[in-house]
């Protein structure tokens, strides 16, 4: 939730900066991909009607066994949704649980809830079997709670049935209360352990397709993109304020060296050993602007053919963008891409149903929002059409494999000319945000296009660690003369695989 | 649909009908089934039929269900006889599916309204009707009819192909076939002498594409778009359908029930704006009973396109500055002209300016009428066409309620950017589009949403200055309210009257404070294990803004206190489980109000492995002593068991003291009940 910080940072910045906007400045929220039209046609977007007279500001989303899908607001209710994958829904919304405190995970197993509400990580349960929720047992409030901003994610049960919960700092400069700005483990044993440090302000936490946890960060001091990370038992992750809490985690080992301000991240980290790249970058504006929750399409091809990707949401802009990773040299990398905008409010946790659609939601009060409801839910949908899509980007040594959703047609697939490249980096520094730095542009020196035409492979005069790769493959056709829906991929090279 | 068996032998017609009908209904998979109407869902879908738009193409009907008007309309009566209850009420939630040219619109009627309604249609019909068993010979003599007669040619039966054309209509001879006077083995159309005229002289005329304009009239007028929208000189309700267009919000005027005009609309409207409203069903106008079919995107692929090639306004061009955010302008003299523009956009738009409010919400609130959001204006509208509706809106829309706030191009507004009208709804439209960025105008009142108690007690987290980020509040019926704080495992006030207001607007949280004067009580820990009777009562620690980080981040967790959580009982009151060393503490209370006296009685419950001593720090303040179990502080009186007693100035301010209860508790389980009073 970046912009929830940028209101509050420029508030710090007012007293010590005069060019620093005010407040009360408005935002334009960023560019558009003009993509919306053509989307609607291969992946709809359908209303989820909300009663007259009820408020849903979903935060979070579990799907339940039985296939219903329980819904975790900001005004702290648990409700429980049957009939969201009809043609066109009427769900019925049972109120399960209120009087929880702002609700940004759920997580469910053998008949309880594991809700993340900003207090604590709590198990609530119905124990009386009348459909209410009636004990709420605490499981974990090892993390201090006492400032405006102190927002806490919680992830679904990883493979061992821990859950992680990811704590923002105070504001975006400081820690004041007890880990803030670290990722906590409770295992299922109930005992929390300190799991990482250096979070900025997450949006969500969860796992790829292979189990890796990974959680989102907001664009800020020592973050210029929001960005997705790869989180390892230890790792640091940027912002050095919570390192004021390493005494009370003596799991975590020694606090890492102070980062320096104005470094790059891919030369910092040779220096600071906990110091863990961004594993994807989503260039500020362009792929959102604050990231919020995401989950893994794991629909078995019902919601198209990004299976095993990742979706996350875009609170300010209203889109939803895919990623996907691959561990390079024991470092996760990897790509993102546009997938959907349009969106009716600011989203604020997506989930796949039962049916294999993409619930989508959240709010749009408080920071600048594209979407234009105060709150809403929507699913997304695959209409069952193909579209023409940058599948997947993976690294080679000497450049890339980009694999397609159709079949690419030979002309323009095996002209080099048909892949635009160029990269950046950002500067690693305390400031807000930051710009695009240290352009090039690579050579595309080859391209072989696959038999099948599903996927082609690059040669580059060089790869450049440390900078994001960004893709133009606009004057790609398919076979069936389409373009490509969305003509952008951004593949952050943290690592180069060597030759084989 | 043509008489297929009229050059059939006389007497053989009515066995192929059969035959027909034996082969149709085993094509069916549900068996047809009889059930009586209730009579409540009746009446909703006689409610629902009056006012959706169903009498647009339908008879309105009067009490005894009895169709009103005959002409122009598609008559229902035989509904009873050819559908049940649950056919009909698939037919009406999907109509496509069966008739897909959708002439017959999906009405975006929830599955229960599409029961009811045909609930309504059906009526009372005959029950004894019974269902036909498709028999097998007359199943196979129906298909080789279905096949021979073409029945296949308009209707789809499995894979059933249609035959090949007769031959091509250019240079067909108009006086045989079906145009025939007397036709033979054509099919029969039972076409009157003039319409056999008409179709002949059309076929004989060479045909000519239609022009864009007649194209558009065609779709609008074959699917009917025309009996609620009026598009330039054609189409909009009738008189007598007029009664039938309703609206939640008088107030609006016809701009409240009767479906926008068509006139401009492919200007009016942006592009995938159009798509949704056609498409997907999206709307604006919450408040307006009759509903925008959705037709089937199939049916209408060409009209968002057909709009924009004939709809035009004069082109206007914004000078909008450039927001910050995306690029931040660094041109000073830009971004004064943004602030400029922001605030005079949110002064005309607000109670202050031209009161855009006193009839569009905004952003979901809807200080006074419910008019179409304005949030959605730029996302929606072309701005050229939002400029000129503007300036005048009843060009656009005769007798609109809409008020031109530039009467011959004059701002009535004179104060905001010197009056310039083009300025003002320019800095309008650049205001809407900032969205949420932007702060909300004057006359939408963000006020704290209040929570209160109704049967059952209520409990509700958030953080509060009552009761700090680990606050619960709990209330009970009789109006009376505590809250506890979970981080200190502490009762920290509490209170008559309402339960608690919320903070839920802007970036709100949802924490809470007390709807109702409050005795606040310390909030340090409650419950400690003092070495002795000297011994310092541990007290939380404090941040301030000078010295933001907590210095004791583990205080309740090094004194041995942690929260477990909480359990309702049946009447929904919550008991508080929390540690304190290695005594397991439940502790419930329970407010009522009795004999005018507010009390909340408090019980604990301790379970503890051994024999062992606990303090419990029961007041802080001026703390009066009236007897040896009855103590007082301002507003608040306190009744304790017998145990012993401690009340002792407080470490930090000598005027202020504490009472401290000395429990011993035992091995196993005991209880200690307090009563607090909250005093007039």
């Amino acid at each position: 939730m970046k912009s929830f910080h940028n209101s509050c940072a420029r508030l710090l910045l007012l007293a010590a900066c005069a060019l620093s906007p005010s407040i009360a400045d408005a935002e334009d929220v960023g560019g558009r991909w003009g993509t919306e039209e053509r989307e609607r046609e291969f992946y709809p977007i359908v209303n989820v009607p909300i009663p007259k007279d009820m408020v849903i500001e979903s935060g979070a989303y579990c799907l339940l066994p039985d296939g219903r899908m329980a819904v975790g607001t900001r005004h702290g209710e648990i409700y429980i949704l049957s009939g969201i994958d009809e043609k066109r829904p009427t769900p019925t919304y049972h109120l399960y649980a209120t009087g929880l405190d702002e609700i940004f995970g759920l997580a469910y197993k053998d008949g309880a809830f594991y809700v993340t509400q900003s207090c604590e990580l709590t198990r609530v349960t119905d124990t009386k079997r009348d459909g209410k929720a009636n004990r709420f047992e605490t499981i974990s409030d090892a993390w201090g709670y006492a400032n405006y901003h102190e927002y806490a994610f919680g992830s679904k049960f990883d493979k061992d049935g821990s859950l992680h919960v990811a704590l923002g700092l105070s504001n975006s400069y400081d820690s004041f209360a007890l880990f803030r700005g670290f990722v906590m483990k409770v295992t299922p044993d109930c005992k929390t352990k300190a799991l990482a440090s250096g979070l900025r302000s997450p949006g969500g936490i969860g796992h790829n397709e292979h189990g890796a946890l990974f959680y989102i960060e907001s664009q800020g001091p020592w973050n210029c993109s929001c960005s997705l990370k790869a989180v390892a038992p230890g790792s640091f992750h940027g912002h050095p304020a919570s390192f004021n809490w390493y005494k009370q985690a003596p799991e975590m080992g020694p606090v890492p060296i102070t980062p320096k301000s104005g470094t790059r991240i891919v030369t910092e980290k040779e220096r600071v050993k906990q110091l863990t790249p961004y594993a994807v970058v989503f260039p500020y504006i362009r792929m959102g602007r604050s990231i919020t929750g995401f989950t893994l399409d794991m629909t078995k091809g019902k919601f198209g053919p990004f299976e095993d990707q990742m979706f996350l949401g875009d609170y300010t802009q209203s889109v939803i963008m895919r990623a996907t990773t691959e561990k390079v040299n024991g470092v996760w990398q990897g790509a993102c891409y546009p997938f959907r905008e349009g969106l009716s409010t600011g989203i604020l946790n997506v989930e796949f149903t039962q049916g294999g659609n993409l619930l989508c939601g959240g709010t749009n009060r408080g920071w600048p929002v594209r979407g234009i409801k105060p709150f809403a839910l929507e699913r997304i949908d695959w209409s069952g059409k193909m579209p023409f899509e940058i599948k997947r980007v993976t690294i080679e040594p000497t450049g890339f494999k980009i694999a397609f959703t159709k079949p690419v047609e030979a002309t323009t697939g095996n002209d080099p000319k048909s892949y635009q490249l160029s990269t950046f980096t950002h500067p690693y520094h305390g400031a807000y945000g930051g710009p695009e730095i240290e352009q090039t542009k690579p050579v595309v020196e080859s391209v072989k296009l696959a038999a099948d035409g599903m996927s082609a492979m690059l040669v580059l005069d060089k790869l450049t660690r440390g900078h994001v790769h960004e893709f133009d493959l606009g004057a790609l056709r398919s076979r069936d003369k389409d373009e490509l829906l969305h003509r952008n991929a951004y593949y952050t090279v943290n690592e180069i695989p060597a030759a084989k | 649909m043509p008489d297929l068996l009229a050059a059939e032998p006389e007497d053989q017609r009515n066995k192929i009908a059969e035959a027909l009908t034996h082969f149709l209904i085993a094509q069916s998979p549900r068996k047809f089934q009889r059930v009586a109407i209730e009579e409540k869902e009746a009446s909703a879908g006689k409610a629902l039929f009056h006012s959706v738009g169903c009498v647009t193409c339908h008879s309105p009907r009067d009490d005894a269900g009895k169709e009103l008007v005959r002409e122009g309309v598609v008559e229902l009566g035989h509904l009873p006889a050819k559908y049940s209850l649950a056919s009909l009420g698939d037919f009406l939630l999907q109509p496509a599916r069966i008739r897909p040219s959708g002439r017959m619109p999906d009405m975006k009627l929830t599955p229960p309204e599409a029961r009811a309604v045909a609930s309504y249609l059906i009526g009372k019909a005959d029950a004894k009707v019974v269902a036909l068993e498709p028999q097998e010979k007359l199943v196979a003599i129906g298909k080789e009819h279905f096949q021979r007669l073409n029945c296949a040619a308009c209707h789809k039966v499995g894979d059933i192909p249609a035959a090949k054309p007769v031959g091509s209509l250019e240079g067909a001879d108009a006086t045989r076939g079906c145009l025939a006077v007397m036709p033979n083995k054509a099919p029969r159309f039972h076409l009157s002498a003039d319409q056999i005229k008409a179709i002949r002289a059309a076929l004989a005329k060479k045909a000519e594409q239609p022009s864009d304009k007649e194209r558009l009239a065609v779709t609008l007028t074959t699917l009917n778009c025309i009996a609620c929208h009026k598009r330039d000189d054609y189409g909009g309700v009738t008189e007598e359908l007029n009664e039938h267009f309703r609206s939640s919000e008088k107030e609006l005027g016809d701009e409240g029930r009767i479906p926008p005009p068509l006139t401009l609309v492919g200007a009016k409207l942006q592009r995938v704006t159009m798509k949704k409203v056609l498409f997907d069903g999206d709307g604006v106008r919450p408040y307006m009973a009759t509903r925008m079919p959705q037709f089937g995107e199939a049916n209408l692929r060409h009209l968002p396109e057909l709009f924009a090639k004939l709809d035009a306004v004069k082109p206007i061009d914004f000078s909008l500055p450039k927001a910050l955010g995306a690029g931040a302008n660094q041109n000073q003299k830009e971004r004064d002209r943004e602030k400029e523009m922001r605030a005079a956009g949110r002064e005309l738009v607000g109670d202050q300016g031209l009161n855009c409010l006193a009839c569009h919400s905004f952003n979901g609130k809807t200080p006074n009428k419910a008019g179409i959001d304005l949030m959605t204006t730029t996302e929606r509208l072309q701005p050229a066409w939002f400029y000129h509706f503007l300036r005048e809106p009843s060009t656009f829309r005769p007798r609109t309620v809409m008020p031109s706030s530039w009467p011959g191009g004059q701002a009535v507004l004179k104060k905001v950017l010197n009056g310039d009208t083009d300025r003002q709804i320019e800095a309008i439209w650049y205001y809407l589009s900032l969205g949420t960025s932007a702060p909300e105008p004057s006359g939408i009142r963000t006020v704290e949403t209040l929570l209160t108690v109704t049967d059952a007690t209520r409990t509700y987290r958030g953080r509060s200055s009552v009761a700090g980020y680990r606050g619960i509040a709990v209330g009970f019926p009789d109006k009376l309210n505590y809250a506890f704080n979970a981080e200190t495992g502490t009762l920290t006030a509490l209170w008559k009257g309402d339960f608690v207001r919320v903070n839920r607007g802007g970036q709100g949280s949802g924490g809470f404070n007390p709807a109702g004067k409050f005795v606040q009580l310390a909030q340090d820990l409650s419950f400690c294990d003092l070495a002795d009777e000297k011994a310092a009562w541990p007290l939380r620690p404090v941040m301030t803004k000078e010295a933001p980080v907590n210095p004791d981040p583990l205080y309740p967790k090094n004194r041995g206190y942690q929260f477990k959580g909480y359990a309702m009982d049946d009447a929904s009151i919550p008991t508080f489980m929390y540690l304190s060393g290695d005594i397991d503490i439940e502790d419930r209370s329970v407010g009522k109000i009795a004999d005018k006296k507010s009390q909340l009685v408090r019980t604990f419950t301790f379970n503890s492995p051994k024999d062992q001593t606990l303090w419990f720090r029961a007041l802080t303040g001026k703390v009066e002593t009236e007897s040896k179990q009855q103590f007082k502080t301002a507003g608040l009186g306190l009744s304790i068991p017998a145990v012993p007693t401690l009340l002792r100035p407080t470490t930090t301010d000598s005027k202020s003291s504490e009472l401290l209860l000395k429990f011993e508790i035992p091995k196993g389980k005991s209880t200690r009940t307090l009563t607090y009073e909250i005093l007039p």
